[in-house]
């Protein structure tokens, strides 16, 4: 099924390829950063005295976590934002916003369920001498997580988060069932050119392989250099 | 004492865990007046801590009452000399007791000059060059002024321990509150700590000392509190808890630790 001819009428198209690699890393970069804000909030939500807080965040978390992504993307696509007439313009000269968007408040809330949990684990793991030191010192509650807390919280998950960059750079595929034009609507478009599926699959992969392998490996390099640190 | 001096009343304060079934305070009550050193002995588990940390409300009592210059710190309200009812900010009441930890509790990820003056800066809005030229002092008076950027980690327990009473000195505290400094420290590194928590007191500050350092008690107290149960059991100058302990659990607990 594989043949050389194949794969030199699939490279015609291999624009399409890059395109999507730009689309996609767009796509996930901009799901950490929204989704590291929702994790945020929602973590200290479920960690706060305050029970409707605590009660809604835990509802949402646990929600998106017993859910399909796909559905939880076409609800936000068909449902949410179907009321919406999204401005129609193209980022980087070709990337459609009005697809582009949903996608990433799909991703984003998924996400952010998930970070939620690594930053809460986090802060979690930070001794409670830390607090009882900082209110000692007349800190409130607030500037206790902000200056204290959570610089050490964050500090001890930023392997976990960049981990959850390489999950998203895989998952972020499936918003090519909404036209999202990413690396795989790039394999779509060019089995359409060339009648042939298999080329551009297999070139997916090795471009999905090289975006996140290195980046995993960085990571690990960069967990072992911090933890080397923390031992000074 | 002339009760004008009392800086602290501490009023059938009671801390109960789990519905009640652990009285980690049942029914303590004492006065702590300016310029005391007040040491608190007593076995493990006996409420020590808990009534240390009920002073500045990093416990809540379940029961009873703490007056802080005559304001009661347990209430949600308080009524101003003028009459007013406002509400009570535990935070400012937090800023004049300072208090030094069994385990240090230095922030990790600040350096030693940063750890002295975030709250400073951040609590009392004191300008940034005036905190750090306050802590330049603070730390040439406990010999540490060359390790003002290092971090934590690169401090030894006795150099930790020191810069943590610093840090709290940092807020000008009306009271230093010690839970067990020395008991975490080598050996070798105790005397150190003990010799900053003397300076300290010789300069008249209100100190509350838990420690098994019955040499520190005799030498720097001026009270000592036997402590067992939840429970005030005995109380008096140092020369008389050691000398001539009445209570049998003080007697039976001085054979141990002397
Ligand atoms: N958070 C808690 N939950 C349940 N029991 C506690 C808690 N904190 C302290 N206690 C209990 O209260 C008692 C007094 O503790 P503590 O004040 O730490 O004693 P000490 O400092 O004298 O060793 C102990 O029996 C301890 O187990
Ligand atoms: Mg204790």
């Amino acid at each position: 099924m594989l043949s050389i001819s194949g794969f030199q009428k699939a490279f015609e198209y291999i624009d399409l390829i890059k395109q999507g690699m730009i689309c996609t890393l767009s796509l996930s970069a901009l799901t950490v950063l929204f989704g590291f804000i929702l994790a945020l909030v929602l973590a200290i939500c479920r960690l706060s005295n305050f029970k409707a807080a605590k009660f809604l965040a835990t509802v949402y978390v646990e929600v998106i976590r017993a859910t399909p992504l796909l559905v939880q993307l076409f609800i936000v696509y068909n449902i949410l934002l179907a009321g919406i007439s999204l401005p129609k313009f193209r980022l980087f000269g070709f990337i459609r916003f009005e697809r582009f968007l949903p996608g990433v408040i799909a991703l984003s809330l998924n996400s952010g369920a998930y970070l939620s949990e690594i930053i809460r684990s986090g802060i979690q793991s930070i001794d409670g001498g830390q607090t009882e030191a900082a209110r000692s010192l007349g800190m409130t509650q607030w500037q206790n997580m902000q200056l204290i807390v959570l610089p050490q919280a964050i500090k001890n998950v930023l392997p976990a988060i960049a981990n959850e960059f390489v999950t998203i750079i895989k998952e972020s595929s499936i918003c090519y069932t909404i036209g999202v034009q990413e690396i795989m609507y790039g394999v779509n478009s060019i089995k359409g050119a060339t009648f042939s599926i298999g080329e551009p699959l297999i070139i997916a992969a090795v471009v999905y392989f090289c975006l996140t392998f290195p980046t995993s490996k960085i990571i690990a390099y960069f967990e072992r250099r911090m933890s080397r640190g923390d031992r000074r | 004492m002339v009760t004008g001096d009392r800086l602290i009343q501490v009023q059938h304060v009671k801390k109960h865990y789990n519905h009640g079934a652990i009285k980690a305070l049942d029914d303590v009550s004492v006065d702590i007046n300016k310029g005391d050193v007040m040491v608190v002995i007593g076995p493990s588990g006996s409420g020590k801590s808990t009534l240390l940390r009920s002073l500045n409300l990093l416990e809540e009592p379940t029961e009873g009452s703490i007056l802080f210059d005559g304001v009661d710190i347990t209430q949600k309200y308080t009524v101003t000399p003028e009459g007013k009812k406002v509400k009570l900010d535990i935070n400012i009441h937090r800023q004049k007791m300072g208090m030094v930890f069994q385990h240090f509790n230095l922030f990790p990820h600040k350096t030693i000059l940063q750890n002295m003056t975030i709250a400073p800066i951040k609590v009392k809005g004191m300008d940034k060059a005036q905190a750090e030229e306050k802590a330049r002092a603070l730390l040439a008076r406990v010999g540490l002024e060359d390790r003002a950027d290092a971090y934590p980690i690169q401090l030894s327990g006795g150099q930790k321990q020191r810069i943590a009473i610093v840090r709290a000195l940092m807020m000008e505290p009306e009271v230093m509150l010690f839970d067990e400094p020395t008991s975490a420290l080598d050996p070798e590194m105790v005397g150190e700590v003990l010799e900053v928590m003397k300076e300290l007191a010789a300069s008249g500050m209100t100190m509350v000392v838990v420690t098994h350092e019955m040499g520190f008690a005799r030498e720097v107290g001026n009270r000592v509190l036997f402590m067992a149960d939840g429970r005030l059991l005995e109380e008096g100058p140092p020369q008389q808890i050691f000398g001539n302990p009445q209570n049998p659990r003080l007697q039976d607990f001085l054979s141990k630790v002397l």
